[in-house]
């Protein structure tokens, strides 16, 4: 479990449901319905953050979300989200525009360990919208490759046009600290995708070659797919132990009060996002 | 120790109001007990428990989180003007609020709920004042000051420093028994029948050694009509809502009580619903304070005060249910 | 912290509740009554959430007057004296009949009472009406005719009391909720259930008998039980021969009803007609409940009474435990037609046509020349202005734009009159068309009575202080009436309203406020020692005999062909209410139906790629609107549903306008529709 940042906390006066108010540096569009919002601290300070973690996101008159952070902390100066235009306050907020005020409290939650990690040859799985908070701890590895073993990243989405952070994508598939694989479900008439299989994104599972003792793997994505990946990593031989997950819920206060993040006895806010699957395995409703 | 008239109570109550925010057992006009202040209506010790979660005091249904005003200025939600003085809570009542203390204060501290919640004097109320005569469980503590109904007065028994100060200016006659009486009252509490609690016991036993089919919850849920009304008079339950509303001009983050009960209660923006069918609220609802709490916290979290049995129309409370589920599965 | 008993203002079981308001007077609360008759401490989630819309920012504070098309700040001595020339000038050009008063079942009892004087005694107009012509006008004609009394013949908790329940075109657990909670609670004790809905409602998982029968095929149904009762002997003879006429026509009309027949039309078994008929009929006591999957029909008065010809014909009228039982759909829509917000009567359904009940309304409320003339209804009166025979309408505390059927009917109506005044709490689709729009006082800040579906009169208590310089509606219409010239209409409080009802009106004789203080009564109410009447029609009918009045079975107006191949049927959902002015600015009820839906059969979904949660156009003759898809087996192949409470996608865009040609009600329930999937 984390605690707010000091920053923050200190802002607020030990008032947990205060936002920070922090500027939009820039926008950047990721595709028709996602944005990639820079948001800075004021005074240039650091939100103080670890890979995995998610702040939550205030406009006011239009409430509150959590939203997972999209960068590495070993960026410095501003820290990034992701956001699917999907609901009442993601909508309200990608009316702002740069220079605008947008409420932080933060960050909350369960992080990639990194320490954990360490010396791991690291399977960093994402589908869809889980690019999203995986893109920090990708970044991270990116910054501090020495850290970690070999390092693979798959990425599926629904079209070729529904991936996210694609210039990324391409700079990570063509550096050499990643090795790179890309599917998508379909691709529709019209459109076209070179960059990888098309297929859903356990496809990409079976041919990877892994050093089953010393490999972690990292899943985030939409609901439907750990099922999935889970099996097919297993069949690769990776036990619970070896499979880190990040899950998503519907939240209100992200500090374990409000009750709707709740798995039996687990807090997603507070106890997660990020669990290593042997934690939450045989809890009902969790994957 | 002292024994108090209602009367004798009640001018003590009064004498009190000028320092603290007092909130007793009242009957409103149609019958109805609630803690309320004392000008809403005759103090109304004898009844047993409020039939409202007495919890609401310290976490209503609805409160401001904060408050933006037009120059762009946070608020914090104004801590209260006196500290609350409560009267009311039995033993069962007691120990909800110390798990919703222990709930708000751990990891992070729910700022809202002590802005209330410190200072506040607790008066427990127990003996023979319950419902038709019923006996209530002597807390024992948990609480400032108890009082203790032999049938006829209250004795008044200071549990803290603080209740023991304030009752000082309580003018009423000294018990003078020696301590008979409260051994006596002591004896009949301890011998009040643990049906209740051995069967949500063995009810939390089962539910954990995963002896309850879903056919049982999908069962009691076609009989749930997602009415809310076993959470929001559950003295343990603390879910709740947080929105944004303009209010004179000002902009208001507000928080209202909340339920699982409901499907929009854990539906994502995408649509994507962990419990998006009633039998999974129903379970969670019961498995929630049997079994997950138990494994989170160390202990269930129903304290057996019956209130969402009351208030359920169809009868599927968590005594109820549990009943059921031992009958049927043990 | 102030807590003031008073009445939901959603459906009409009439729960009773605390409002809490804090130090600044802002509703923070409620609690239950845990001495009330009906609530008994419980509540379901729109009463638990009824603290919270009176303070939405979005309350209407000012009066506004429409100056170059556009909405614009006034005083109220601004518009009401425009409102007052307006309607004097409409009238004296266009004749008195050129205006018309929508009346509202949310309101209070006495704000009806005195909306009806105003249009009377005032305007000398027989046109008020209200939305129960859109509910139950179908309901209070059927029942009218064959019992004599158009109420909710026994009492809620009677449900506690009855063998069998036929609960037929009401899901009410979400519609009455507290009431369909007493059903499943009479079901856990043994009382047979028999749901006759083609929607798999929640009452249906623990039915006995599920029928799901074609929309609109009601009256075919229930002659086909009767048609079983009579063959096999179950009638009951003693009450047939004793409490009613016209046995032989009933006969003779479901003499070809045969369970085969029935069921060709219903398309449903044989078997299922013969076994309801017989599980219903051997029941030692059987209760009907229906709402509005009964009335809303082109032939929903036939509905009904083919109901109350059932009930007649087993003897399940007059005692504990049987009846009739309609349940009324608004907080106060009994009230709004007992206190005579319709076009043919006065308060307690004294008729307009009768000299006698003129001449004694001219004595009480000093005025000559009252009308004998039927005035129009809810719905002739948009055709009316559609017509351009109807100039201008005072709308109080309705929306016709969304409640109504066809809404470009509707609004092309509202456009062609010379004058609209809307007098509301929040802005609607209709406030948007009105000249005059006037802010009310909602249910929370104002006294008064609202009457319950079980004919039990009970007080609203003003908990708070109205926004800005809204008013109650009863004072706003007070003060028009003065501007009118006329002092008759001028009170200190509801209260002197009350006394002055007691006096004109027999069932309501008794319903003084010091007696309904904290328990309601239950009309017919005479006098001031009357206990109040549970249940109706012991010993006797209102009208002497009960009067079969058996009916054939029409098919509805609109029925689906090649082009609109769905039978599409309108309703409302268990978090909204009605046009979602109040639920919709609910923090929980909101959150918990979003957006407009529509609910399809997987079936159907598949057969013509459409998936949950989806997108959706559904259209009919009338127009399009767009939905998510909800895709469930809650309803049949074939069958599309759909609520009204959505502004972005209003059910009634596509409903059908089609009358019962007495009660005048339109057809909600069925009309023909194409469903096809939208971006």
């Amino acid at each position: 479990m984390s605690v707010m940042t000091k920053t923050i906390a200190e802002e607020t006066g030990g008032q947990i449901y205060q936002p920070l108010l922090c500027k939009i540096g820039s926008k950047r569009v990721l595709t028709p319905l996602e944005t990639l919002f820079r948001i800075e601290l004021p005074e240039g300070r650091e939100l103080g953050h670890r890979p995995g973690q998610f702040v939550q996101v205030s406009i006011l008159g239009y409430g509150e979300a959590p939203i997972s952070i999209s960068s590495s902390p070993t960026r410095k100066g501003y820290f990034e989200l992701g956001v699917r235009n999907a609901g009442t306050l993601t909508g309200a907020m990608h009316e702002l525009k740069e220079g605008d005020k947008i409420g932080i409290r933060g960050p909350f939650g369960t992080f990639f360990d990194a320490e954990k990690l360490a010396g791991k040859d690291l399977v960093l799985i994402a589908g869809g919208c889980g690019l999203a908070p995986m893109r920090s701890l990708i970044q991270y590895c990116e910054d501090r490759p020495s850290e970690f073993g070999k390092l693979t990243i798959l990425y599926g989405a629904k079209t070729p046009g529904d991936r996210l952070y694609k210039e990324d994508l391409v700079e990570w598939g063509n550096s050499n600290t990643f090795a790179c694989n890309y599917a998508v479900d379909g691709v529709p008439d019209g459109a076209c995708f070179d960059e990888g299989q098309v297929g859903l994104i356990t496809v990409l599972i079976p041919p990877l070659s892994l050093d089953v003792q010393n490999t972690v793997a990292v899943i985030v994505g939409p609901p439907v797919m750990y099922k999935f990946v889970i099996a097919e990593l297993k069949k690769k031989g990776l036990t619970e132990e070896q499979i880190v997950v990040s899950l998503e819920r519907y939240m209100k206060c992200g500090v374990g009060k409000c009750g709707h993040c709740a798995i039996e006895h687990l807090y997603c806010c507070i106890d997660g996002p990020v669990f290593w699957l042997n934690e939450i395995s045989g809890i009902r409703g969790a994957i | 120790m002292k024994r108090a008239t209602t009367q004798e109570l009640k001018t003590f109550f009064e004498s009190l109001g000028t320092d603290y925010d007092l909130r007793a057992p009242v009957k409103l006009h149609d019958g109805t007990r609630v803690l309320g202040g004392l000008d809403e209506g005759p103090l109304a010790l004898e009844g047993g428990k409020i039939p409202q979660k007495p919890t609401s005091v310290f976490f209503p249904q609805f409160d401001e989180v904060f408050m933006v005003s037009k120059d762009g200025q946070f608020h914090a939600a104004e801590p209260v003007k006196k500290p609350i003085f409560v009267v009311g809570f039995t033993a069962q009542d007691l120990d909800c609020l110390e798990f919703i203390d222990k709930f708000f204060s751990e990891n992070y501290r729910d700022d809202i709920y002590f802005n209330k919640r410190d200072g506040a004097v607790l008066v427990g109320v127990s003996g023979k004042c319950g419902k038709d005569g019923e006996f209530l469980k002597i807390a024992g503590g948990k609480c400032d000051i108890e009082l203790i109904s032999d049938g006829e007065c209250f004795i008044v028994h200071p549990h803290t420093d603080k209740g023991k100060a304030l009752v000082e200016s309580l003018k009423a006659s000294e018990c003078g028994c020696g301590g008979v009486k409260m051994e006596t009252l002591k004896e009949e509490s301890d011998a009040l029948p643990k049906d209740d609690e051995e069967t949500i016991d063995k009810a939390s036993e089962l539910i954990r050694a995963g002896k309850v089919p879903d056919d049982f919850w999908n069962e009691i849920a076609t009989r749930c009509i997602a009415c809310t009304s076993c959470n929001l008079a559950c003295p343990t339950c603390t879910c709740f809502e947080v929105y944004d509303r303009e209010q004179d001009g000002k902009m208001v983050r507000q928080r209202i009580w909340d339920s699982c009960q409901l499907d929009g209660f854990m539906r994502e923006a995408s649509g994507h619903n962990p419990a998006g069918l009633q039998m999974q609220r129903t379970h969670r609802r019961i498995h929630h304070k049997l079994a997950a709490d138990v494994e989170r916290w160390g202990h269930r979290t129903c304290m057996l005060c019956g209130r969402c049995d009351d208030v359920c129309p169809t009868d599927i409370g968590i005594k109820s249910v549990c009943k059921e589920i031992v009958e049927r599965y043990s | 912290m102030k807590r003031t008993l008073t009445t939901c203002p959603y459906c009409g079981t009439g729960c009773q509740f605390y409002l809490l308001a804090d130090d600044n007077g802002r509703l923070v609360g409620v609690e239950p009554s845990s001495t009330h008759v009906v609530a008994k401490g419980q509540l379901c989630v729109k009463g638990w959430n009824a603290f919270n819309f009176p303070n939405h920012p979005d309350r209407l504070t000012v009066p506004q007057i429409r100056k170059d098309g556009k909405l614009v700040e006034a005083s109220w001595d601004e518009a009401l004296d425009l409102i007052a020339s307006k309607l004097k000038e409409t009238q004296e050009k266009h004749g008195t009949d050129s205006i018309a008063f929508f009346s509202s079942a949310k309101t209070t009892n006495e704000e009806n009472y005195a909306l009806m004087k105003l249009a009377r005694a005032v305007f000398k107009t027989n046109n008020v009406d209200h939305c129960a012509r859109l509910c139950h006008s179908s309901t209070v004609v059927g029942l009218a005719g064959t019992f004599g009394s158009g109420a909710m013949t026994n009492s809620i908790s009677c449900v506690e009391e009855t063998d069998c329940i036929l609960v037929t075109g009401s899901n009410t657990t979400e519609q009455h909720p507290l009431i369909g909670t007493r059903v499943i609670n009479a079901v856990k004790g043994g009382t047979k259930l028999i749901v006759a809905d083609n929607r798999k409602i929640r009452l249906a998982d623990i039915a006995d008998m599920h029928i799901r029968w074609e929309n609109g095929t009601d009256v075919a149904f229930l002659n086909g039980l009767m048609h079983v009762i009579i063959k096999e002997g179950l009638a009951d003879d003693e009450f047939v021969r004793t409490r009613t006429e016209n046995y032989d026509e009933l006969k003779t009309v479901v003499a070809e009803f045969t369970p085969e027949r029935a069921a060709a039309i219903c398309k449903i078994t044989p078997e299922e007609v013969v076994n309801a008929a017989r599980m219903y009929a051997t029941a030692e006591r059987a209760m009907i409940i229906y709402s509005m999957g009964i009335t809303q029909h082109s032939h929903g008065v036939d509905n009904v009474k083919s109901c109350a010809n059932l009930a007649m014909l087993t003897g399940n009228v007059g005692k504990t435990g049987t009846g009739v039982n309609p349940l009324r759909g608004q907080n106060n829509v009994q009230g709004a037609c007992d206190l005579g917000a319709l076009p043919n009567v006065y308060t307690g359904y004294q008729k307009v046509v009768d000299e006698a009940s003129r001449a004694k309304f001219e004595k009480a409320w000093g005025v000559e020349n009252l009308p004998g003339n039927v005035g129009l209804t809810v719905t002739t009166a948009i055709n009316a202005a559609f017509d351009g025979e109807l100039k201008a309408l005072y709308v109080l505390g309705e929306n016709p734009m969304m409640s109504d059927p066809d809404q470009h009917h509707v609004k092309a109506g509202l456009d062609k009159l010379d004058f609209l005044v809307v007098q509301d709490i929040f802005p609607t689709p209709t406030t948007a068309l009105a000249d005059v729009v006037l802010p009310a006082a909602c249910y929370a800040e104002k006294d008064g009575t609202f009457t319950s579906t079980e004919r039990r009169c009970q007080r609203v208590r003003k908990a708070c202080d109205p926004p800005g310089k809204a008013r109650q509606d009863w004072d706003i219409v007070g003060d028009l009436a003065r501007r009118m010239g006329y002092d008759g209409l001028t009170y200190n409080s509801p209260k002197e309203i009350m006394d002055e009802i007691t006096e004109v009106t027999p069932i309501y004789g008794g319903m003084h406020y010091d007696r309904i203080d904290q328990v309601g009564l239950q009309w017919p109410c005479p006098d001031r020692e009357h206990p109040g009447t549970p249940f109706l029609h012991k010993g006797t009918f209102k009208r002497g005999l009960g009067l079969f009045s058996p009916a054939p079975y029409k098919p509805s107006m609109e029925l689906p062909d090649d082009e609109y191949p769905f039978v599409l049927s309108t309703g409302r959902c268990y978090f909204h209410f009605h046009t979602g002015t109040m639920t919709r600015r609910s923090r929980l009820l909101d959150r918990e139906e979003r957006f407009p839906y529509i609910e399809i059969h997987p079936d159907d979904a598949k057969r013509l790629g459409i998936y949950d949660r989806f997108p959706v156009m559904v259209s009919t003759r009338r127009g399009e609107v767009k939905a998510l898809a909800r895709v469930s087996d809650i309803v049949i192949p074939g069958h599309l549903f759909m609520t009204f409470h959505f502004e972005e996608g209003a059910a009634n865009v596509l409903t059908n306008n089609a009358l019962d040609p007495v009660a005048k009600i339109p057809e909600f329930k069925v009309c023909a529709a194409q469903i096809k999937g939208a971006s």
